[in-house]
């Protein structure tokens, strides 16, 4: 215990005198700041805009209701004539609510998906599924570099900082002679070499969280609020920063020279951050390819056309299968919207074989990955920030899944009024139905921090191997 | 002494095991990488074939129809992929393969293949281009950054000295022995990616010189990087120490600066949102001549226009059709508001691009990046290339049906439909990607980036390192 002090003690002074610890703060300070800076911006853009487009609708619904009390009083108003919401179609259209996701307060954490898909689309009765478009307008240049947000620093730079900083923490002791020196005194070289690295662990944990929570206040997070969302998010990036230093531990006891403990750590770095996640990816790709969008348009195309040629049929088998939509109607009366409206239900219903192929696909790929991301931390780690930041991929599916059936609520809510052929009224619009997005309950991040605590013990453990396999050279370590 | 440098260094690099793992693992990769290319190259094109004649088949088969039902109905414009995409993907990824061409709207190409992936799919593919731009250079650091250090280390800097070797002599030999390797795999990776092209069936507008302007540019490219590190391993005082600092400038170049270079452009030059960018259209497209709305004041407008022009007092006794003449002037509105909004998005482009090119300054992985890509003709030119494509032809479709229908009819006349071979006559749309020279006039700056580059990487280390 006073050996294990004593060493704490010299160390940290000795790491501060080489300015070890001023430069790591002054990196992680530096480079958190401008990704936090970077995500908060973005956040706020996201936001502003939401608040823009629902501050329109609202201006919008208030012009709706002022004509459709004209129409009422039968006054006669100047519009389009296919725009006077007095009818249920034309509401349907031109009067869409906004179904959005605004960001979660930690949004800033990863940028994820959120650079890629719209945060706020406007269904409307007319057109399919398809025709919600949920990319947003970006430059692909953007998506292509992505963004330097605290994920990125955290998951690629982090690494980079642990492994120039401990990758010849027993070789330069070899190499300067003073190995043999420490093999002198009373106590075990695996101990002292842990003791080192967990000492340059305790100080990059502190830093790091101290970084974070000054960068984090400086920049108008809401800490206290998200405490137990902040709490998970520093217990992951912590645990993957043990599972380097553990790496770091292992190669300098089995590799021999500085040059080769660096070339080892960094081929490492390579293989778990850049390597692991592309084959993956591509293996995914090709084992579940997905099949082509040029060939669903065909498909599309084909089974639209025929819509099209058979819409009278269409129409009447419809109100047949469906009664109850035409129960109140005294008119007879058909429109375009009629039979367009009933064989937009026939196209989705015969897409949907096309569109599901897709989702499978989809869903293939992501079950393998999910049973092979223990194979590289960076994939766990990345996967837990972005679920943290409402971001990743599941998030905006669950999104898009819950703007379709949005979409199919808002149909549906006009179609009876259609078939009946009954007016829009003002009474009608406080029936209209709302968007509330819920963010979907993602998998719980102890799972995250399991794999990587015990990836970080399975590397500590094989770096003491050494001593074990080799008890009989023991001293070819010193 | 140049030559004597060079067989000592490439001996002691191939007798060293991780340079020889090292090189192993790349040439691996890049193989793998090829052939995973190769293969989606032509599942792609295959996919792109079908799907054009099966959309052509759609629209001529379309029987007889009102012309103007025609142009709701719509056709499709696919993108072709080109031959080098094989080596560099290039925004591919983020860019949709296929525009659909209908009346009074131009639509952005939709189904990018990245929104069709999971999300791991931003951590980067296993292609060339990602080998090429990220992989060597690294391998260079791990190589090279050791170059001189060593000779301090070792002691054989004084015996150096002695032997009374010129610097330039020395770092020239060095120099040469770090780049021989990596020039080696560069041109393997090249004569493997035109010998696959070459032998593709379909391997449209292939062209070895586009292969070779792109070796060209990483080799540059490389050259930098090889100036860097030996710098560096000069003026460091220990090897570990070179390798923190060469490492440090690897990351800024390749990782860090593109992205912070993203997000600053962003931040600055900020694209409108999907909804917003409608919004606005929208707006515009309001406030003029709207084809089905004959009962507008501009349409009125137009109608007295018409009639003082051809000397008539009423719409009938006009030689063609006024509802059709007044369709396509109101399909030419709808075009002109449209060029007016993406001339907007492609402004911001250019400030964006503004952004990049200033930050390349810190980084020659930037215009490597940029010209990489035009050539391959994957990056953002030439995709709006394509669409302005799709969309000058979308209006010549447009303008096609509206005659049709003005010369076949008379006003007032309702019901026309014209005959089943009629959609046969429109020609089929057809896109020339620019050529390599153009590519390269458009990315002057970017040549000119890398250029000083090379320039001032070069200037500092063999001036810096005249005494050795």
């Amino acid at each position: 215990m006073m050996m294990f002090r004593y060493n704490f003690k010299y160390e940290s002074i000795l790491l501060f005198r080489s300015k070890w610890i001023q430069i790591l703060i002054a990196l992680l300070i530096l480079l958190f700041g401008f990704a936090t800076y970077n995500g908060q911006q973005k956040t706020q853009k996201r936001k502003a805009d939401i608040e823009k487009v629902t501050a329109e609708i609202q201006v919008s619904d208030l012009n709706m209701l002022k004509l459709l009390d004209s129409v009422e009083q039968g006054l006669t108003v100047n519009a389009r004539p296919w725009t006077i919401p007095n009818t249920p179609m034309a509401v349907g259209n031109y009067h869409p609510r906004v179904a959005s996701k605004p960001p979660s307060e930690l949004s800033f954490l990863a940028t994820g998906q959120s650079d890629m898909f719209t945060h706020f689309v406007k269904p409307t009765v007319r057109g399919d599924d398809l025709a919600l478009n949920f990319s947003e307008m970006t430059s692909p240049v953007q998506l292509l570099f992505g963004s330097f947000d605290v994920a990125f620093v955290i998951i690629f730079l982090l690494p980079l900082l642990i492994i120039a900083f401990s990758y010849d923490v027993l070789s330069s002791e070899r190499e300067s002679g003073s190995l043999r020196l420490l093999a002198a005194q009373p106590i075990l070289l695996y101990k002292w070499l842990l003791q080192k690295l967990a000492l340059r662990f305790f100080w990059v944990a502190i830093i790091t969280i101290v970084a974070l929570l000054l960068v984090f206040v400086a920049n108008q997070v809401p800490v206290v609020d998200n405490f137990s969302t902040i709490l998970t998010f520093l217990s992951v990036s912590l645990a993957y920063a043990f599972f380097w230093f553990a790496l770091a531990f292992a190669v300098n006891l089995w590799a021999e020279s500085s040059a080769k403990n660096a070339v080892a750590l960094l081929g490492l770095w390579v293989v778990f951050v850049l390597l692991i996640p592309s084959i993956l990816n591509q293996l995914g790709s090709t084992l579940y390819p997905i099949p082509s969008r040029g060939l669903m348009i065909n498909e599309m195309r084909t089974i639209k056309a025929e819509a099209t040629e058979r819409q009278d049929e269409i129409l009447d088998n419809y109100l047949r299968d469906h009664p109850e939509y035409a129960v109140n109607d005294t008119t007879q009366e058909r429109s375009f919207w009629h039979s367009y409206m009933a064989s937009q239900n026939l196209i989705k219903k015969k897409l949907e074989p096309v569109l599901s192929e897709y989702e499978n696909q989809l869903q293939k790929q992501q079950q393998l990955l999910d049973r092979f991301t223990w194979l590289s931390p960076a994939i766990l780690i990345q996967g837990s920030m972005n679920q943290l930041a409402d971001n990743g991929s599941e998030s905006y599916e669950g999104y898009r899944n819950q703007v379709i059936s949005f979409a199919k609520e808002w149909r549906d809510h006009f179609l009876p009024m259609l078939y009946n052929n009954q007016a829009f009224s003002s009474g009608d619009y406080s029936k209209l139905p709302e968007f509330t997005y819920t963010p979907i309950s993602g998998k719980s991040q102890s799972y995250v921090l399991l794999i990587l605590l015990c990836s970080g013990l399975a590397v500590l453990g094989f770096g003491a191997l050494r001593f074990y396999v080799s008890s009989a050279e023991k001293h070819s370590i010193i | 002494m140049i030559r004597k440098t060079i067989n000592k260094e490439l001996k002691e690099l191939f007798r060293d095991g991780r340079v020889r793992t090292s090189i192993f693992i790349v040439l691996l990769l890049l193989g793998v990488a090829v052939w995973i290319s190769s293969r989606q190259y032509q599942q792609t094109n295959a996919d792109y074939a079908a799907a054009k004649v099966s959309e052509r088949a759609v629209w001529e088969n379309q029987g007889e129809k009102n012309p103007h039902s025609a142009a709701h109905y719509g056709t499709y414009a696919f993108k072709p992929k080109y031959p080098l995409s094989l080596v560099d993907q290039g925004v591919d990824k983020y860019v949709g393969t296929s525009i659909f061409l209908e009346a009074h709207k131009r639509n952005e190409a939709e189904f990018s293949a990245a929104t069709d992936q999971t999300g791991l799919a931003r951590f980067g593919d296993l292609t060339p281009d990602f080998i090429l731009l990220f992989i060597i250079p690294l391998l260079i650091v791990l190589l090279g950054n050791n170059a001189f250090t060593k000779e301090r280390e070792l002691g054989t800097y004084t015996l150096l000295k002695s032997a009374g070797a010129k610097g330039w002599k020395i770092v020239l030999g060095k120099w040469t022995a770090l780049f021989l390797p990596v020039l080696i795999i560069t041109v393997l990776l090249l004569i493997l990616a035109g010998l696959v092209l070459s032998n593709l069936s379909d391997y449209g507008v292939f062209q070895w010189s586009s292969l070779t302007a792109m070796g060209v540019v990483f080799l540059v490219y490389y050259s930098v990087f090889t100036n860097l590190v030996l710098w560096v391993s000069y003026m460091a005082k220990r090897s570990g120490i070179s390798l923190v600092i060469s490492l440090s400038l690897w990351i800024i170049a390749c990782l860090a600066a593109p992205k912070a270079a993203s997000n600053i452009a962003e931040a600055r030059h900020p694209y409108p949102t999907r909804q917003e960018f409608a919004a606005n259209v929208l707006k515009d497209k309001d406030a003029g001549l709207d084809g089905h709305n004959p009962w507008s004041k501009e349409a009125k407008l137009l109608e007295e226009q018409v009639l003082t022009e051809y000397k008539v007092d009423s719409l009938q006794q006009l030689p063609f059709n006024f509802s059709a003449y007044l369709a396509q002037k109101g399909e030419e509105h709808e075009a002109e508001v449209y060029f007016k909004h993406y001339n907007y998005l492609k402004e911001q482009y250019d400030n964006q691009s503004g952004t990049y090119r200033s930050l390349a300054l810190l980084s020659p992985f930037l215009p490597t990046r940029f010209l990489s890509m035009a050539i391959a003709q994957t990056d953002y030119a030439t995709h709006w290339d394509f669409s302005d494509a799709a969309e000058k032809y979308r209006i010549a479709t447009q303008a096609f049906l509206n005659n049709n229908t003005a010369q076949n009819t008379r006003y007032g006349e309702r019901g026309y439909k014209a005959s089943a071979d009629f959609w046969q006559k429109l020609p089929q749309f057809e896109y020339e990607p620019p050529t390599l020279g153009q590519i390269l006039e458009n990315n002057r700056s970017n040549l000119n980036t890398l250029g000083l580059w090379t320039l001032f990487s070069f200037a500092l280390l063999f001036f810096t390192t005249k005494k050795i």
